[in-house]
């Protein structure tokens, strides 16, 4: 769908035809990149802001996970929301993607690896991705399997950045120069 | 194949490696910079909590000799309640058990230590939690630490509003027969937000995820119905 909504405005929409796939492909994926691009800092911006004004209540949900000890989990929720919001911003203005986008594969991995963990203990908690988090009340069921496959999906856009980098109107493209530059995306 | 095609060649040659080597340098300089942003992103997380992190508190009359909870009955097992008083749950609970654990207090049975958490800060526009359960603290220095407990949980405002104000408050602890001027000043002067704070602190590092959690005997109990909690008494005092 985003393949339709971002391809080149210049070009017949009517493409259908399979054989097409291979001159398509070109022009769509600079306009799908920076889709994935402000989509996941848009996933990063949001996520940190709602941890941002509560820096306590990070912690305390990244304490529920009863992974490692409250006091690193004190510190590590608070240092969390703004990371989150750093690389939000560095993918918003395209500096760095390929860097922050492995940042954020790696992320995922960690966040997706903590929720399966917390479904496999039993644990009832709420991830704590946006916001909220913690001990869900009695009577409250946990929502891991949504959790997982929301975050399996950002990992896909983390990857795409990867593995494509260059996206238009990014900081690294005017870093180096207008002309788009096929080998950078090695 | 002449020697001036030779020399072209070779210049393009020289061109490429010197722009292959300047892209290198360049993505260099944009993942240090990056990355040193990231570090400064967390590095100022950590800064902000750890200033944030009150280090001294006021603990009120009535609080266990950790500061960590205000203490009702003298009984020999000992009932740690944490609620938050914003928590539905948590009103629910008071509604079905509190009547129990009175009456636990009142043979004489338990000791229940009562931590007035603020989990749900995020859940009023006001700081409800933390606003509330300072102003229990100021109750408690006014002695009536479990009647206002009772009225604030009896005019329990929803989650995601203002909350009730510190005005509402302060005619609540005066409505349960706490002296008006001091629990006027005390709520305005936000006298024990640092103890609320501390409170809350100890409740994370102790495992309390949520609200409301209750232990007898320091062992968390999942059944927080009036017999359940009967049957634990019991089954702790032997």
């Amino acid at each position: 769908m985003m393949v339709e909504l971002f391809s080149d405005p210049g070009r017949p929409m009517t493409v259908t035809a399979p054989s097409t796939r291979a001159i398509r492909w070109p022009a769509v994926r600079p306009w799908l990149g920076i889709a994935v691009r402000l989509g996941l800092a848009a996933v990063w911006l949001f996520a940190g802001a709602t941890k941002v004004g509560d820096l306590a209540a990070s912690g305390r949900a990244v304490n529920a996970y009863q992974v490692m000890p409250y006091d690193v989990a004190a510190v590590i929720g608070a240092a969390l929301p703004f990371v989150e919001l750093a690389l939000g911003v560095l993918l918003l203005v395209g500096l760095a993607t390929r860097l922050a986008a492995g940042v954020s594969a790696a992320l995922l991995v960690v966040f997706i690896t903590g929720i399966a963990s917390a479904w496999v203990r039993g644990l009832a908690i709420d991830c704590g991705c946006f916001g909220s988090g913690g001990q869900l009340a009695a009577g409250q069921a946990p929502t891991y399997l949504p959790e997982i496959l929301r975050d399996l999906g950002f990992l896909v856009m983390a990857g795409f950045l990867l593995i494509w980098p260059r996206t238009p109107f990014s900081v690294d493209g005017w870093l180096a120069g207008a002309a788009p530059e096929e080998g950078e995306d090695e | 194949m002449s020697s001036r095609k030779g020399q072209k060649k070779a210049a393009q040659v020289v061109r490429a490696q010197i722009a292959r080597e300047k892209r290198r340098t360049r993505t260099i300089i944009t993942s240090i910079a990056a990355v040193v942003l990231l570090v400064i992103a967390g590095l100022i997380g950590w800064t902000v909590y750890s200033s944030q992190k009150s280090k001294s508190f006021t603990s009120p009359p009535n609080a266990n000799h950790t500061g960590t909870g205000i203490v009702l009955g003298q009984g020999p097992v000992t009932i740690d309640l944490y609620e938050d008083y914003l928590c539905p749950v948590c009103k629910q609970f008071q509604d079905t058990s509190g009547p129990t654990i009175t009456q636990l207090i009142n043979e004489n049975k338990v000791r229940v230590v009562y931590h007035p958490v603020a989990f749900l800060n995020r859940f009023s526009s006001t700081q409800y939690s933390t606003r509330s359960a300072a102003a229990s603290g100021c109750a408690a220095q006014g002695a009536r630490f479990k009647e206002f407990t009772d009225a604030l949980f009896a005019k329990q405002p929803p989650e995601n509003s203002a909350g009730l104000s510190d005005n509402e408050l302060i005619d609540i602890g005066a409505s349960v027969g706490v002296n008006r001027d001091a629990m006027s000043s005390c709520v305005r002067d936000g006298t024990y937000k640092t103890w609320t704070a501390h409170v809350t602190d100890d409740a994370a590092k102790s495992g309390v995820t949520g609200t409301p959690t209750v232990k007898v005997n320091g062992k968390e109990l999942t059944d927080r119905s009036p017999e359940g909690i009967k049957a634990a008494v019991a089954a702790a005092g032997k």
